[in-house]
């Protein structure tokens, strides 16, 4: 067992309560496996030394005040990983549960988890505070807010599941924030039953936190879940996304935005699983990074057997604005069936100096002429939003930060 | 209004421009003509102030103004405009917001009010309109899935909204099929007034036969080697540049 998961343990970790079960199960699992190193194929370019050196406390501090959101919509907002908005009173298609403990320890997590690489989704399990069941019907507006105070110094594990009845329709951002300096850890599941569609906005902004978290997503029959990340990452972030098309007709998105200096650190790991036919996907993601920034992409489009006419497109582009900034990208292909198309696409490279050029001829500056090849880069993947509201809010975060 | 005296420019350590001279007065278009590699492009990046196009030697005013010492954006603030033999692609900024940025920088380095969108709109699609462009191209990225000839007319368009004092075009005729160089000839023919002064690079005379030009020209090895008026080009396409060698 590695010094880290020593360090994570504790004795409160497996509380006698009615998660029990599960929490055992997490940490148990956390135990066998322990935590990554950089010899885990996918941590090798993420260390997770930061957290062995800091000291983790207790403080939580007052609850974060949130930003103005573009959707008027129900706002669900979890400070240090506790549920502070009334899950009562929602609007009519919308309800929030505590999840049943039966419910969530009937789940296959050895399958949906795997093992060393996912050691924060087990260390969630063994010490999520509260599980929220979140069910949508009809068409829904929600904002979910994930964030820590200034003080906080300690840990947060929000664990949250979000099901889409039959057909029905969300609009979500998902916005993250820290101010401290603790470790948070969330693990969500989203599935879409059939004919369900969701757009989902991701919006993180970090600081000096560690940040992993991970989103399961299933689709069901004709069901489309498309997601647009703009994050700016903090001092070390790790996001995990699998995206798994479970049945005919299922469509996946995934449009990501990293936009990093000083010296943030944002690790995006993003899974598209076929795992039936007559399932389309696309990706695109871009990162821009910055000063002594590191950033890292790995996006896996996995076609199991038999899923003939699938159809998947990725694509990553990658710009380097400083001589000492890094990108470690890596797209994979994993197709076991035949009549399929993939296609893939990686580039990493500067910004043009005959672009450049170009706009300073016609009368923008060097600086002016640069930051709008930054935008005109990195406000491709925003575009994509369907939304038009949740778009051009992304748009405008995007200026304010270039 | 255009000085260029003894100009030596190297590119990369090579020697392109070797002494060249050129005098362009006020509303007058001067075409350049020459062999492939005479340093044709050369002068027209090093007009606009590309970087790595080194000046070593010899002047270049504008209006008395030294323009070497300049960026690229400041010539453009004082009237200096050069149409891209090969525009480049800008994926994802819009063509019309580039262009307002760009005549609006313009403005405010000259201390101009800016051009508010409703003004600008019109004048583009004006413009737009005298090159036969549709006007869907202004909600395009910056070139980007443009035809080859659609680029060329689109580098028209925009020294028609930026209105400079010099506008040099960089071989602008290449690659447009007849219909599409008499559009940009007119394009040009539009914004002669007498003041405004012009330095077009060809290859060919045709482009030469819409645009009346008051001095041609011919770039050789770096240096201007025959002037003359537009006999000189009609010449040039009858004859070839093989006289260069053989004078050499």
């Amino acid at each position: 067992m590695s010094a880290l998961a020593e360090k994570l343990k504790s004795e409160s970790a497996v509380d006698r309560d009615a998660y029990e079960k599960v929490r055992k199960l997490g940490q148990q699992r956390l135990m066998q496996y322990g935590f990554p190193t950089l010899k885990t194929e996918e941590w090798k370019y993420t260390s997770l030394r930061l957290i062995e050196k800091r000291e983790i406390g207790d403080r939580q501090g007052q609850v974060s005040p949130l930003p103005e959101f573009p959707l008027e919509a129900t706002v669900l907002h979890f400070d240090h990983g506790r549920l502070v908005t009334s899950p009562d009173g929602l609007p009519a298609g919308l309800s929030l549960n505590p999840m049943s403990p039966d419910a969530i320890a009937s789940k296959d997590y050895d399958a949906i988890y795997g093992q060393q690489s996912a050691a924060f989704a087990w260390l969630n399990l063994a010490r999520f505070q509260e599980a929220w069941k979140l069910t949508v019907s009809g068409e829904q507006k929600l904002i979910l807010a994930i964030t820590t105070s200034p003080e906080f110094n300690g840990e947060a594990f929000p664990r949250l599941h979000i099901e889409l009845a039959p057909n029905a329709s969300l609009e979500l951002i998902e916005y993250h924030r820290d101010e401290g300096e603790g470790l948070v850890s969330v693990a969500s599941e989203i599935e879409l039953g059939q004919g369900g569609r969701m757009q989902h906005a991701i919006r993180r902004d970090n600081h000096e936190s560690v940040w992993v978290q991970r989103t399961d997503v299933t689709v069901g029959r004709d069901a489309d879940y498309r997601v647009v990340a703009f994050d700016q990452g903090g001092r070390l972030t790790r996001h995990d996304l699998t995206v798994r098309l479970e049945q005919s007709g299922a469509h996946g998105e995934i449009d990501g935005l990293v936009v990093i200096d000083g010296s943030k650190h944002v690790d995006w790991h993003t899974e598209i699983v076929h795992a039936t036919g007559h399932t389309e996907s696309r990706e695109t993601f871009r990162m821009l990074a910055d000063d002594n920034s590191v950033g890292v992409f790995n996006g896996r489009i996995h076609i199991y057997e038999d899923a003939d006419d699938s159809h998947s497109d990725l694509n990553t582009a990658n710009l380097l604005l400083s001589d000492s900034a890094r990108v470690n990208i890596k797209p994979e292909l994993e197709i076991y069936s035949e009549e399929v198309t993939a296609s893939h696409g990686a580039t990493i490279g500067q910004l043009d100096d005959k672009s450049v050029f170009y706009m300073q001829s016609r009368g923008l500056s060097e600086s002016e002429a640069m930051a709008l090849l930054k935008f005109g880069f990195a406000a491709e993947p925003l575009e994509q939003m369907g939304a038009e509201v949740m778009r051009e809010w992304l748009l405008t975060e995007l200026r304010a930060v270039l | 209004m255009l000085e260029i005296k003894d100009l030596h420019v190297s590119v990369e350590d090579h020697q392109i421009l070797k002494g060249l001279n050129l005098s362009v007065g006020e509303g007058e278009l001067h075409a350049i003509m020459g062999p492939n590699g005479s340093g044709k492009s050369t002068l027209g990046y090093t007009l606009a102030g590309r970087e790595d196009y080194e000046v070593t030697s010899g002047t270049i005013t504008m209006d008395g103004e030294d323009l070497v010492e300049m960026e690229p954006d400041e010539r453009a603030a004082a009237g200096v405009f050069l149409a891209f033999q090969y525009p480049v692609e800008i994926p994802g900024v819009n063509n019309a917001y580039f262009l307002r940025a760009a005549l609006n920088a313009q403005r405010k380095a000259r201390g101009e009010e800016e051009v508010d969108a409703v003004t600008f709109l019109k004048s583009v699609r004006e413009s737009l309109k005298e090159l036969d462009m549709d006007e869907a191209l202004l909600k395009r990225a910056v070139n980007e899935g443009f035809s080859g000839g659609e680029k060329k007319r689109n580098e028209i368009v925009q020294m028609a909204v930026l209105q400079p004092r010099l506008a040099i075009l960089d071989e602008t005729d290449s690659g447009l099929d007849i219909d599409a160089l008499k559009l940009v000839a007119h394009g040009i023919n539009q914004l002669r007034d007498g003041k405004r002064s012009f330095v077009v690079i060809t290859h060919y005379q045709r482009l030469l036969d819409y645009l009346s030009p008051d001095h041609v020209h011919v770039l050789s090895g770096g240096r201007i080697v025959e002037s003359g008026g537009p006999e000189l080009a009609e010449r040039l396409e009858a004859e070839g540049y093989g006289y260069l060698e053989k004078a050499s």
